[in-house]
């Protein structure tokens, strides 16, 4: 066979196909199908239903409470992209020496991303329970008034932020690990020999050099971000009154509670184009300060 | 010399102070397992209970089918992880090996894939599950897992790696497809197979929203409902919080095990999952 010549059709599809039938029944159709039902307004329930256009959309962005929840989903991207990308590379800076007991650690820091969230989850709300919980017993070594958590509009995020960062840093970590040990070690041979500082090696060299880590992280971590659930199912319910409802609980909610199947794919759908917005936006920003080799 | 001990010193005091605050709702759930009711709801908290109730933990198996759960979940993982490990292997060898038309908008339309959030499938997948019956059933969750377009990715990279020579040295000795792939280049890209194996088992086994959509009688529920559901039904109204706990260790602690067994292949594995592609 020379060399330019395709496959024979058969050969290749015994290869793809085990693949790419589940791929396209449980992926590509139905990423389809439901921008479909978008503009529709079946309840799941009954065997017909209109094309109503437009509809779901207009009507969520026409409400206040969908921007609500839209605030709340960036604030929490937000507040758990960036601290466990900073915390990853915290870990990583102290763990990227061999010294004994550095395998010991890693381990341990690694290992909450290892575990269930809806069973940490579960571990954390006893922590944060208002009464007695441990959370309000360390404010209280520093005669701080004790918090409601879960029960507080304005605490609520903020507690799943901390879980969502504690069970994520350890993962941030051992990619920052790899691209540490990459870091071409006479740069900061050469960069001493200058007097350059621990700070200005750190801001000069080593950032700029582990761009393309940070960089994938970012991404990684954002589209992880906007499906976070479990951990909002278990400590809040999305509430107290919706301040810790994201995009993705709003779907679960008016897909699985509500039977709304036209408003809760046209969430999806602002999902999927919120994730592809900000994918975009980082690899236009990536072009301008990630540093390849 | 004294600064660098010092440094040492400071570089062990801190990861010492992390690791403990990580480890710790971990430490604190065991503890909090085996307290008595008493104790639980002292305030400021008891670290350690006077006299360890380890009958807590007892009682909290008997109290909801345990380990039929996590036979569930650990069943439906292993069957997911293999299936996803064979077919990402011939997907990954068909856009690594094979030349077609249309591998540039395949492999296009599976990196798509990857970006986008699996939660946006749910509705359709779910009236397709039910369409096919299979709805609160094992084939239904391991079906609609069947593929993991990390795993191909992940396995694509591996195939990538496998020096040319060595492929057309196997092609030469009369290696057909099959053979190459399954004899020459599965065992060569073996340790990133072992890792995806790990990751996906983990998440498989984890894993929460989809399954509880699906499954409905109790006793196909996969540790992480079943969980939940101990939770909602006993615990949160506040009067079994050791028991509570005591299943959380359950769920948790045969992945720790797991996870501290296989410790080095996973976090290597991970860390090595090149960044440039």
């Amino acid at each position: 066979m020379s060399e330019k010549q395709n496959h024979s059709f058969f050969t290749v599809l015994i290869y793809i196909s085990p693949a790419l039938v589940p791929l396209s029944l449980f992926w590509f159709w139905p990423m389809l199908y439901s921008l479909y039902i978008s503009f529709t307004n079946w309840d799941y329930m009954s065997p017909t239903y209109d094309i109503v256009g437009f509809r779901n959309y207009l009507n969520l962005f026409g409400d206040p409470e969908f921007y609500r929840v839209l605030g709340n989903t960036f604030y929490f991207t937000a507040g758990t992209v960036f601290p466990t990308m900073v915390g990853g590379l915290f870990f990583a800076v102290l763990l990227n020496k061999e010294f004994r007991g550095n395998h010991l650690y890693q381990a341990i820091l690694f290992s909450p991303w290892v575990t269930p969230t809806v069973a940490v989850s579960i571990v954390w709300s006893w922590i944060f329970q208002p009464e007695v919980g441990l959370a309000n017993w360390l404010l209280s070594l520093f005669h701080l008034p004790k918090l409601e958590w879960a029960g507080s509009s304005t605490w609520a995020m903020p507690m799943i932020l901390i879980v969502t960062v504690w069970k994520g840093v350890g993962w941030a970590m051992i990619f920052y690990l790899d691209a540490l040990k990459k870091v071409p070690k006479e740069l900061y041979e050469s960069a001493e020999t200058d007097g350059a500082s621990w700070w200005s090696k750190l801001i000069h060299i080593t950032i700029p050099l582990i761009s393309p880590t940070s960089f994938f992280l970012a991404v990684i971590l954002m589209v992880d971000a906007l499906q976070a659930f479990d951990q909002i199912q278990i400590l809040t319910q999305g509430g107290p009154a919706g301040s810790t409802r994201t995009l993705l609980y709003l779907y679960y909610q008016s897909a699985f509670e509500q039977f709304n199947m036209g408003e809760a794919t046209a969430v999806a759908t602002i999902l999927v184009l919120l994730t592809a917005m900000l994918s975009l936006v980082q690899f236009i920003m990536a072009k301008r300060w990630v540093h390849y080799e | 010399m004294v600064s660098t001990l010092s440094k040492n010193v400071l570089r062990h005091i801190l990861l010492f102070l992390l690791s403990f605050f990580i480890a710790f709702p971990f430490l604190w759930m065991v503890s909090s397992a085996i307290k008595t009711k008493e104790e639980i709801w002292h305030f400021p908290p008891t670290w350690w209970p006077k006299v360890p109730q380890w009958h807590n933990f007892i009682e909290a198996w008997n109290s909801a089918p345990f380990g039929l759960y996590i036979f569930n979940s650990t069943f439906t993982a292993l069957i997911i992880v293999c299936l996803q490990v064979v077919n990402s292997s011939m997907m990954a060898y068909a856009l690594t090996q094979l030349k077609f038309k249309g591998k540039e908008v395949l492999f296009f339309s599976i990196l798509v894939t990857y970006m986008l959030p699996v939660a946006a499938t749910y509705v359709p997948s779910y009236i397709l599950l039910a369409h096919l019956g299979m709805l609160d059933s094992y084939q239904g969750i391991i079906v609609s897992n069947a593929v993991s377009v990390f795993g191909i990715f992940l396995i694509r990279q591996a195939f990538m790696q496998i020096s040319k020579e060595v492929i057309e040295a196997a092609k030469l000795d009369g290696a057909g497809h099959w053979t190459l792939l399954w004899r020459i280049m599965f065992p060569l890209g073996k340790s990133t197979i072992i890792t995806f194996a790990f990751i996906s088992f983990v998440q498989m086994y984890n894993n929460y929203l989809w399954p509880s959509l699906i499954l409905s009688s109790q006793e196909k529920f996969l540790i992480t409902i079943g969980l939940r559901q101990f939770f909602i039904e006993d615990g949160a109204y506040g009067i079994k919080w050791p028991l509570v706990m005591a299943a959380s260790t359950f769920a948790i602690f045969p992945l720790l095990v797991l996870f501290f067994v296989a410790e080095k292949w996973f976090i290597k594995g991970i860390g090595d999952r090149g960044v440039k592609g």
